[in-house]
């Protein structure tokens, strides 16, 4: 699914640069208090379609953000069929729940929002019946799983072990914000924490991405 | 605008647009802040290798399958919380003060249903006898009345032909007994759940029992 998503904030706010891998320019978000997609017209009415059990609308909203769901949570749980099983359990667990969306939040976040929560339920499930172990995860799935194109497999490799290293709030502020290009408002309302809090997680995350991506460079090149 | 060293960190936590540009303008004259603004914009390019959104074709058949599974097998559920779903527009505080009403409501239920008598606790002075009840005390009648009849077939040759004085009294007081019975059986017959009868028929029964039972002394 290549581009995900008809006017997605996210396409908005990540500059071309970015995009192409050059650079991203932090951007500033004060002032956007509210999320953007709260009381979009767009979102209501998918919303309400969906509230009305039109399977349509079901689609649409996997047209709009399946891409982006199976991204965040194969980057979360580590396989292709882990990712697309949550996918699947979130979707059902939106029409389960759909009677109980209320509209004071963005429908794409509390869909985020319900499938952060499967994911982590599903991680931690997983763990439990020691199906996965965290390393071995890493070891096994990875170098198995197809690679977007254009895609630096070190760099990638790198990063997803540097991300495993990191508190579970840190990778899912990190994975939602840098990969997903959702907003801090969007983030705290889906993990339901304050905008600041957002903004703080990240800044850690990224230290400490730093720390562990630099660290063997740094070494190298002191004792070069 | 102007950025040093030190506002770095602060425009990296959250930095607007116009101090990014001042920082930028700041890390092109040094070289500690430079390399800083590298690495922080290298890792969020670096962010990207993680987008992959590659079409998964079976996924969405098999999402579409599972929802409508699960929407033919809660239409029933769903029917039911359509008919509650009015409680969606009670405020809260009259949600909670309905469900602690309806709890204190049910523990009053449960413990007036506990101290109640069951069905076999019943009265046995209660002057109406309940269905159950009356089956039970026709039946017991029957198999009574069974008895004592045994006892009269054992007693009938000295009462037939009565050797002495004393016999023929029993005989008599005998007869008087089931004239007696059968008088009250008929009562009960129209009355059935009149329980006062039904012990007067029970004493009658006794008497008669007592007697054959002094009949067949007699004899012996």
């Amino acid at each position: 699914m290549g581009s995900v998503g008809v006017t997605l904030p996210w396409e908005l706010r990540i500059s071309t640069v970015a995009r192409e891998g050059i650079s991203r320019v932090e951007p500033s978000e004060r002032g956007s208090h509210a999320n953007p997609a709260a009381g979009n017209p767009e979102d209501m009415a998918l919303a309400a379609a969906c509230q009305a059990g039109d399977l349509h609308a079901y689609e649409r909203l996997y047209r709009l953000q399946g891409g982006r769901m199976k991204n965040f949570a194969r980057n979360l749980l580590g396989t292709k069929s882990d990712a697309e099983d949550a996918v699947q359990e979130t979707f059902l667990k939106v029409q389960r729940s759909i009677a109980s969306f209320r509209g004071h939040a963005s429908f794409v976040t509390w869909t985020f929002r319900i499938l952060v929560n499967t994911c982590h339920d599903l991680r931690r499930s997983r763990m439990r019946r020691k199906e996965i172990v965290p390393e071995e995860r890493e070891e096994r799935a990875m170098p198995a799983e197809p690679r977007a194109p254009g895609g630096h497999p070190s760099l990638k490799l790198a990063l997803e072990r540097a991300i495993a290293q990191l508190t579970q709030h840190q990778r899912d502020v990190f994975l939602l914000y840098e990969v997903e290009g959702f907003r801090h408002a969007e983030i705290a309302e889906m993990l339901e924490i304050s905008e600041t809090a957002s903004k703080n997680t990240l800044f850690q995350a990224k230290k400490n991405l730093r720390q562990v991506l630099e660290a063997p460079r740094s070494s190298h090149a002191g004792g070069a | 605008m102007q950025i040093t060293c030190k506002d770095r960190e602060r425009i990296f936590l959250d930095g607007s647009a116009e101090e990014w540009a001042g920082l930028e303008f700041h890390a092109a004259s040094c070289a500690a802040c430079a390399e800083e603004v590298r690495a922080w914009k290298t890792l969020s390019a670096a962010a990207e290798e993680l987008r992959d959104y590659q079409e998964s074709p079976a996924l969405w058949p098999r999402i579409a399958a599972a929802l409508v599974q699960h929407a033919k097998s809660s239409v029933i559920r769903t029917s039911w919380l359509e008919r509650l779903s009015f409680w969606r527009s009670v405020p809260m505080v009259w949600q909670t003060a309905m469900a602690g009403a309806l709890v204190l409501l049910m523990a009053i239920t449960a413990g007036y249903l506990y101290l109640q008598p069951g069905p076999g606790k019943g009265d046995p002075n209660s002057p109406l006898l309940k269905d159950r009840t009356l089956a039970e005390v026709e039946r017991t009648e029957r198999d009574y009345m069974q008895a004592i009849d045994k006892l009269a077939s054992q007693a009938k040759p000295q009462l037939e032909t009565p050797t002495s004085p004393l016999m023929a009294s029993y005989n008599e007081k005998l007869i008087m007994l089931d004239s007696a019975i059968d008088e009250l059986r008929l009562q009960a017959g129209q009355n059935p759940s009149n329980a006062h009868l039904r012990y007067q028929l029970l004493a009658m029964y006794q008497e008669k029992k007592v007697t054959l039972q002094d009949v067949l002394e007699t004899k012996r």
